[in-house]
């Protein structure tokens, strides 16, 4: 066993050399002096059979060995792992390390066109002037849009708001125009859109990015001796609709409040006189 | 926290102590991150008050006559400008579970549905 344990150690860190970028030459060197002799004793056998295997399966079998060569070079990674695919895991971990920090510059450092894209994307929506004195709080249309942001679908009109999920890329009293439009509607027409209405637009400020009420996650397992309680805000953003364009929009019945008046002020010069 | 286009949050106080260890962040915030946060938003009345032996908050004073108060004892100056973002972002409402998340006074268009319709 011991013999069959000094091959094992032998093969492994022949492979470690031949995997390892940076080799400490140093105790390699010094155990490979002291291996040969012990494999001239040895089976053949036993040798022949593991060699062409893979060093990860080889490695696996005797985990306890592995820690000597490659802990040297690197802080321990403190799990049992093989030398081989410590190695891997360390290389892969340097190039994600080095992709994560690019990464990181890349999010942190974001363009205004990533921003935009992204938003159109997910949120399916295009950031448009911030608010001035502009009269875009029209009063009431009857007319509707099924307008898509992220997975939510709404059914929405002028005047109504809307909570959806956290928008990034906006801030408070921002002019938004969605452009994910799926239906569109009035007393009149329906268009439907297949799945999107290319020349709809619908446009929304927003109004407020506020956390929703706290929502108790509670865990229990009874008779385990098992509970958990957590808490969670959800961060929403509410959008307050002011116009549908894409459709034709009925006419508003101006007239009927004239007429009104009109008999009114009949009546009352007739009562006067 | 505008609504209709007019904000909501008139005022922020940022309550403070220059002794205690909890308002340490409080103290950073206001020598680093409040004079940016009084430029992002030029219509609101940023106060800042010295209470002696208190923890430090935040009071938020909003249109609708609602206070909120934010406790920031103990939080990273960052956490602060979180917070203070937070409270101008959000209108003065009562934070209640949602009843739904589409808020409209005219649900239908072309006319509610009934079982009696007929296309």
């Amino acid at each position: 066993m011991a013999n069959r344990r000094c091959i094992q150690t032998l093969i492994s860190r022949c492979f470690c050399i031949s995997h390892s970028p940076n080799p400490s030459p140093h105790p390699i060197l010094k155990t490979l002096t002291i291996a040969p002799h012990f494999l001239l004793q040895t089976e053949y056998s036993t040798v022949q059979s593991l060699t062409p295997t893979d060093p990860g399966k080889i490695c696996s079998a005797f985990p306890s060995f592995s820690r000597h060569l490659c802990s040297d070079n690197r802080t321990s990674m403190g799990s049992i792992d093989n030398d081989g695919d410590e190695e891997e895991e360390e290389e892969e971990d340097d190039d994600d390390d080095e992709s994560e920090d690019e990464e990181r510059v890349h999010l942190s450092g974001k363009s205004d066109e990533q921003k935009a894209e992204e938003a159109a994307e997910i949120g399916y929506k295009v950031i448009g002037l911030l608010e001035e004195s502009d009269r875009v709080f029209k009063p009431y249309e009857p007319v509707f849009a099924v307008v898509q942001v992220g997975s939510h679908q709404f059914k929405v009109s002028n005047g109504d708001s809307i909570f959806v999920e956290k928008l990034k890329y906006c801030d408070v009293n921002d002019k938004l125009i969605l452009n994910r439009v799926l239906m569109l509607g009035s007393t009149a027409q329906t268009i439907i859109g297949r799945p999107v209405l290319p020349d709809a637009a619908v446009h929304a400020v927003v109004e407020e990015h506020a956390l929703d009420a706290k929502v108790i996650i509670f865990k229990k397992k009874r008779r385990k001796n098992y509970r958990r309680t957590k808490g969670h805000r959800q961060e929403l953003t509410k959008l307050r609709i002011t116009d549908i364009q894409g459709i034709a929009k009925p006419e508003p019945i101006p007239s009927m409040k004239t007429e009104k008046r009109a008999t009114k002020k009949v009546e009352k010069t007739a009562v006067s006189a | 926290m505008a609504l209709r286009g007019v904000w909501q949050l008139n005022k922020l106080i940022v309550s403070y102590c220059d002794w205690g260890g909890s308002s340490r962040g409080v103290r950073a915030f206001m020598e680093s991150h409040l004079p940016a946060f009084k430029e992002i938003s030029p219509q609101l009345e940023v106060v800042s008050e010295l209470n002696r032996g208190q923890h430090p908050y935040l009071k938020g004073l909003y249109r609708n006559k609602n206070e909120r108060v934010v406790s920031v004892k103990n939080m990273t100056p960052e956490d602060i400008l979180l917070c203070a973002t937070r409270l101008r972002n959000s209108l003065g409402r009562k934070v209640v579970k949602l009843k739904t998340r589409h808020v409209t006074k005219h649900p239908s268009v072309q006319g509610t549905w009934t079982t009696e319709l007929k296309m």
